[in-house]
C-alpha cells in the first residue's frame, strides 16, 4: 500500500489556528501518506489536541488547507469528514457510558447503511478484540481504562475509515494494556488503515511509527522517519516541553 | 373511604400530563444540558390550537389531537431553529435566556390571540363515570392514561430500536463523540425540539378538556411542574422524568385531600427544594455524576465594562436630583420613580446574579417579603413609616438568605430553578397564611410613606425620597465591588471549585451577597407597599422577577450603573412610546431575546 503514494492521504498544509488572540499553530504542515502510522509528539499545551480538532473539523483554522485523498476539508461539518473516511479514537476514550458496549460498537457505525455487513464487522471486532465478547451487553462505563480503550477503537474501526486519529492511546493504560495498545494499532495498520496518532509518550509512539512529527508550542521542530528521530537526542528535550523547562 | 382511591387515581392522571411535559424536558436537558422554559408556553399553544380544533374546527377526537402535535410540533422546530441553533457556542447562560424570553414572547402572543379570559374546552367525550372497586373512573382519565402509556411506549422504542433514537441517546451522553461518529447533532436538537414540542403540545391540550378550561396562567404552572417532575426524577433521566411526574401527581393529590385545594402548588415545590438539596441528581440518579460545568467562568459573558467617568455620573445625578424643579409633568415623575423602584430590584439582582453568578428567578419574594413586613408593621404595631421600611429590607435580607440557603450548593441552571421555586413558594405562603397576610383579600389601607413624622405624598417628595435611596445603595453597592469582598464575589462566580480551593467559603460568600441583594430589593418592596398602598400575593409576580433580569442583562450583568440604566430605559421607554400594558410584556421578551443573541454583556458590560 505504500507503494507509488505520491499524493499523502491527510494533508495539513500552512496551518494557522488561534483561541481568541492567542495563536496555537503557527504554519503547521503535516503529511500522512497513505498506509502508514504517522506519529505527533509533543508535551503538554504544544498544540497536539487542537491538531485533532482540526482535523476532524471540530475547529476551524484561521488560514491553512486541509485535505483528505485529495480534497478539501475545510468548511465540512465534522459528521460530513467522518463520511469521509476518518475515524476518531478521543482522548480519554469518550465513550457513551449509560449504552451498552454493544451499542457503543455499533454507533461507530452509524454513518454506514450496509445492516448485514455492519454484523459482520460486529464480529469480526470479537475475533479482533476477543475480551469484549463477554462483555457485550454490559454498560460501557463499568468498563476498566484498558476495555474501554479497546471499545473505542473497536468503535473507530465500525465505520470502516481509511484513516483513524487517535488522541493519546495510551494514556492512563496499565503497561499491560500499552503493549496491547500498540499492537493492536500495529494490525490494524497492517489491514490497511492509515493511523495519525497524538503521543505524549515518544519512546512508546515510535516503536510502532514510521514517520514522526515533533511539535512544540505551535511549530514543528523536526520531523523525518521514525527509526532517525528515535535516536535524535532532541526528541527527548521537545516532547519534555524544552530543555529550559522543568 | 372511597374518595381515597378517586384521589389516586387522579393523582395518577394529573401524574400521566405532568411526565408528557416532563419527558420533553428530559430528552432536552440530555442533549443540550438546557432546562427548557418555554415547555409550558407550548403546552398552553397546544391548550388553544386544541381549542380552536375543537370549537371552531369542530374536529373529531383523534384527529385533534394529531393537530395539536403537528403544530406544536414545529412551534417546538421553529424555537429549536431561529431561538436557539444561533446560541449554540455562546456563554451557557445564553440558552437559558433564550427560552425565558421565547416563553415570554409565546405567551403573550396566545394572550393577545385569545385574550386573557379562560375559555371552555370541551372534552368530546361521553361525560360518564364508572366504579371501579369504590372510585370511579371516566373515559377522559382513560384517554389521558391511554395517551401517557402509549407516548411512553413509542419514545421507548424510538430510543431502543431506531437509528436517530441512538443518535439522541450518544449526543445526550456525550455530544462530542457522538459528532465523531458522524451524528448530526443539530437533527438531534431538532428531533428532540419537535417531539417534547408535540408531546407537551398534547399535554396542554388534555389538561384543557381535563378541566374543562384553559387559560394564559397555565403556562408558568406547567413549566413549573414539568420541571419539578423532571428534577425529581433526574434531570435528563427519561424513565426518572415519568416517575417522578407520577409521584408529583400523587403528592399534589393526597396533599389537596388532606389541605385544599390552595396547598396544591406548595407540595410541588416543597418536594422540589426537598431533593435538590438532598438529591440534587434526582431520586433515581445513576452511579454517573451530572456532567461537570465547565472550570472557568463561561456562564456569563465575559466583556470589558464600558468606562464611564466620574464626573459625568454625578452630573446624571445632579440632574436626576433637579428634575423636579423643572416643569416637569406628574406622570414624568410618576415613570421614573417606577423606575427607581425598579432600580433598587435590579442592584440586588445584578448583585446576586451578575457578581456572584447565581442567576435568580424569583426575585420578586424578596419585594414582597419587604412589603408585606413593611406594610403590616406600620398597619398593626403603627411603627413610624421610614423605620418599618428598613425592617423590611432586613427582614428581606434575612428570610431571603435563610430561604435560599439550602441551594447555595447549586449551580447554574438548578440555582434558577431553586430561585424559582422558592419565589413561588413565598407567594404560596402568603396566600395561605391568612392570619398573618389577609391571604387572597391583600392588605389595604396602607399608610403612605413618611419620614420622622412628615407625609410624603407630594410626588416630588416621594422622587427625591426614592431617588436617593436608590443612589446610596448604590453608593454602598459601588464601594463593596471595589473591595475585596467584589473580587471574591466574582471569583466565586468564574470558577467556585477554584474559589473555595483558595479558602473562599462559598457559604459566608453566598449570604452575604443575598443580605445585602435582599436588603435592598426589601426597601424597594416597602416603599412599593406605601405608595400603592394595596398589595397582595399576586403583586410582586414572576413576571417582575423577569422584568428584573431584562434590566440587569441590558445594563450589563454585575453592573451597578447599568443596572440602573437598564430600569430608566425598560420603564421609561415604554411610556414614552405609550405603550399600551399588554404589549410591554411582549417588548420584554423580545428585549431579552435580541440581547441575548446579539449582546449579551449588556449596554455596559459585565464586570
Amino acid at each position: 500500500m505504500t507503494t507509488g503514494a505520491s499524493e499523502p492521504l491527510l494533508a495539513l498544509t500552512d496551518v494557522n489556528t488561534f483561541y481568541g488572540q492567542a495563536q496555537v499553530h503557527f504554519d503547521l504542515s503535516i503529511n500522512v501518506g497513505r498506509g502508514h502510522i504517522v506519529c505527533l509528539l509533543g508535551g503538554n499545551a504544544s498544540g497536539k489536541s487542537t491538531t485533532m480538532k482540526i482535523i476532524l473539523g471540530l475547529m476551524k483554522p484561521r488560514s491553512g488547507e486541509v485535505s483528505f485523498d485529495g480534497a478539501s476539508l475545510i468548511g465540512l461539518t465534522t459528521p460530513q469528514i467522518v463520511r469521509r473516511g476518518i475515524a476518531s479514537v478521543p482522548e480519554a476514550r469518550r465513550l457513551f457510558a449509560d449504552m451498552s458496549v454493544r451499542e457503543n460498537i455499533l454507533m461507530g457505525a452509524f454513518v454506514r447503511n450496509d445492516r448485514e455487513a455492519v454484523a459482520q464487522d460486529l464480529d469480526k471486532m470479537l475475533t479482533l478484540f476477543p475480551k469484549l465478547g463477554q462483555r457485550l451487553s454490559q454498560r460501557a462505563g463499568s468498563l476498566s481504562g484498558g476495555e474501554q480503550q479497546m471499545v473505542a477503537m473497536a468503535r473507530a474501526l465500525m465505520s470502516r475509515p481509511r484513516l483513524i486519529v487517535m488522541d493519546e492511546p495510551t494514556m492512563g493504560l496499565s503497561p499491560l494494556y500499552v503493549d496491547r495498545v500498540l499492537e493492536l494499532i500495529r494490525t490494524i495498520n497492517q489491514e490497511g488503515v492509515s493511523v495519525f496518532m497524538v503521543e505524549q509518550n515518544a519512546s512508546l509512539a515510535l516503536e510502532i511509527a514510521h514517520e514522526a512529527y515533533v511539535l512544540q508550542t505551535g511549530r514543528i521542530v523536526l520531523s523525518g522517519s521514525a527509526r532517525t528521530l528515535k535516536d535524535d537526542p532532541r526528541v527527548r528535550d521537545a516532547y519534555l516541553g524544552g530543555s529550559e523547562a522543568a | 373511604m372511597s374518595s381515597w382511591l378517586d384521589y389516586t387515581i387522579n393523582g395518577l392522571i394529573v401524574g400521566n400530563v405532568y411526565a408528557l411535559v416532563a419527558v420533553g424536558l428530559a430528552l432536552i436537558f440530555g442533549v443540550s444540558r438546557l432546562i427548557n422554559f418555554a415547555q409550558g408556553s407550548i403546552y398552553l399553544v397546544g391548550a388553544y390550537i386544541g381549542w380552536v380544533a375543537v370549537v371552531q374546527l369542530h374536529t373529531p377526537l383523534p384527529l385533534t389531537i394529531i393537530f395539536v402535535a403537528v403544530v406544536a410540533a414545529l412551534v417546538g422546530l421553529i424555537i429549536e431553529r431561529f431561538g436557539l441553533r444561533p446560541l449554540q457556542n455562546s456563554v451557557r447562560i445564553a440558552p437559558l435566556l433564550a427560552t425565558i424570553g421565547i416563553s415570554f414572547v409565546l405567551d403573550q402572543l396566545v394572550m393577545l390571540t385569545f385574550s386573557p379570559n379562560p375559555r371552555a374546552l370541551p372534552s368530546q367525550l361521553p361525560d360518564v363515570r364508572f366504579e371501579v372497586g369504590g372510585g370511579t373512573i371516566g373515559p377522559l382519565d382513560l384517554l389521558i392514561a391511554g395517551v401517557g402509556i402509549s407516548s411512553a411506549l413509542l419514545l421507548f422504542v424510538f430510543l431502543r430500536y431506531t437509528k436517530l433514537g441512538w443518535a439522541v441517546r450518544a449526543a445526550s451522553q456525550d455530544r462530542d463523540a457522538a459528532m465523531q461518529m458522524g451524528v448530526d447533532v443539530n437533527r438531534v436538537n431538532q428531533t428532540v425540539f419537535g417531539l417534547a414540542a408535540a408531546l407537551g403540545g398534547v399535554s396542554g391540550l388534555l389538561v384543557g378538556m381535563y378541566y374543562n378550561q384553559i387559560d394564559t396562567a397555565m403556562s408558568l404552572q406547567a413549566t413549573l411542574k414539568g420541571v419539578v417532575a423532571e428534577v425529581v426524577g433526574g434531570a435528563g433521566n427519561v424513565p426518572g422524568a415519568v416517575i417522578g411526574s407520577m409521584l408529583l401527581g400523587l403528592v399534589e393529590s393526597y396533599g389537596v385531600a388532606v389541605f385544599g385545594t390552595s396547598y396544591r402548588n406548595l407540595f410541588a415545590f416543597l418536594l422540589l427544594i426537598v431533593v435538590l438539596v438532598l438529591r440534587p441528581n434526582g431520586l433515581f440518579a445513576s452511579a454517573r455524576q451530572a456532567p461537570p460545568e465547565p472550570l472557568t467562568g463561561t456562564f456569563i459573558a465575559p466583556s470589558r465594562p464600558v468606562r464611564i467617568p466620574r464626573w459625568a455620573l454625578v452630573v446624571a445625578v445632579a440632574l436626576f436630583a433637579v428634575l423636579p424643579l423643572l416643569p416637569v409633568s406628574f406622570y414624568v415623575l410618576q415613570t421614573l420613580i417606577n423606575a427607581w423602584l425598579l432600580g433598587m430590584l435590579a442592584l440586588s439582582l445584578t448583585l446576586v446574579a451578575g457578581t456572584i453568578g447565581q442567576v435568580s428567578l424569583g426575585h420578586a419574594a424578596l419585594l414582597a417579603i419587604g412589603a408585606y413586613t413593611s406594610a403590616l408593621l406600620s398597619l398593626t404595631l403603627n411603627v413610624p413609616v421610614g423605620l418599618a421600611i428598613v425592617a423590611g429590607g432586613l427582614m428581606s435580607a434575612a428570610l431571603g438568605t435563610i430561604l435560599i440557603s439550602p441551594s447555595f450548593r447549586l449551580r447554574g441552571h438548578y440555582v434558577s430553578i431553586a430561585t424559582l421555586a422558592i419565589g413561588e413558594i413565598v407567594s404560596l405562603v402568603i396566600l395561605n397564611w391568612e392570619s398573618v397576610t389577609r391571604g387572597p383579600i391583600g392588605i389595604s389601607g396602607i399608610p403612605p410613606l413618611s419620614l420622622f413624622g412628615y407625609d410624603l405624598v407630594d410626588p416630588r417628595t416621594v422622587y427625591w425620597f426614592a431617588f436617593a435611596v436608590m443612589v446610596v445603595l448604590a453608593l454602598v453597592q459601588g464601594r463593596l465591588l471595589g473591595s475585596h469582598l467584589g473580587r471574591s464575589f466574582r471569583a466565586i462566580r468564574d470558577d467556585d471549585i477554584a474559589a473555595r480551593a483558595y479558602g473562599l467559603s462559598l457559604n459566608r460568600y453566598k449570604s452575604l451577597a443575598f443580605i445585602f441583594g435582599g436588603f435592598a430589593a426589601g426597601v424597594s418592596g416597602g416603599i412599593a407597599a406605601h405608595l400603592y398602598s394595596y398589595i397582595n400575593h399576586e403583586t410582586f409576580n414572576t413576571q417582575q422577577s423577569i422584568l428584573a433580569l431584562t434590566v440587569v442583562i441590558l445594563g450589563g450583568l454585575g453592573n451597578v450603573v447599568g443596572a440602573i440604566v437598564g430600569a430608566v430605559a425598560l420603564v421609561g421607554i415604554p411610556e414614552m412610546f405609550r405603550i399600551a400594558a399588554e404589549y410591554r410584556i411582549l417588548i420584554y421578551g423580545i428585549v431579552l431575546l435580541l440581547l441575548v443573541r446579539f449582546r449579551p454583556q449588556g449596554l455596559l458590560g459585565t464586570i
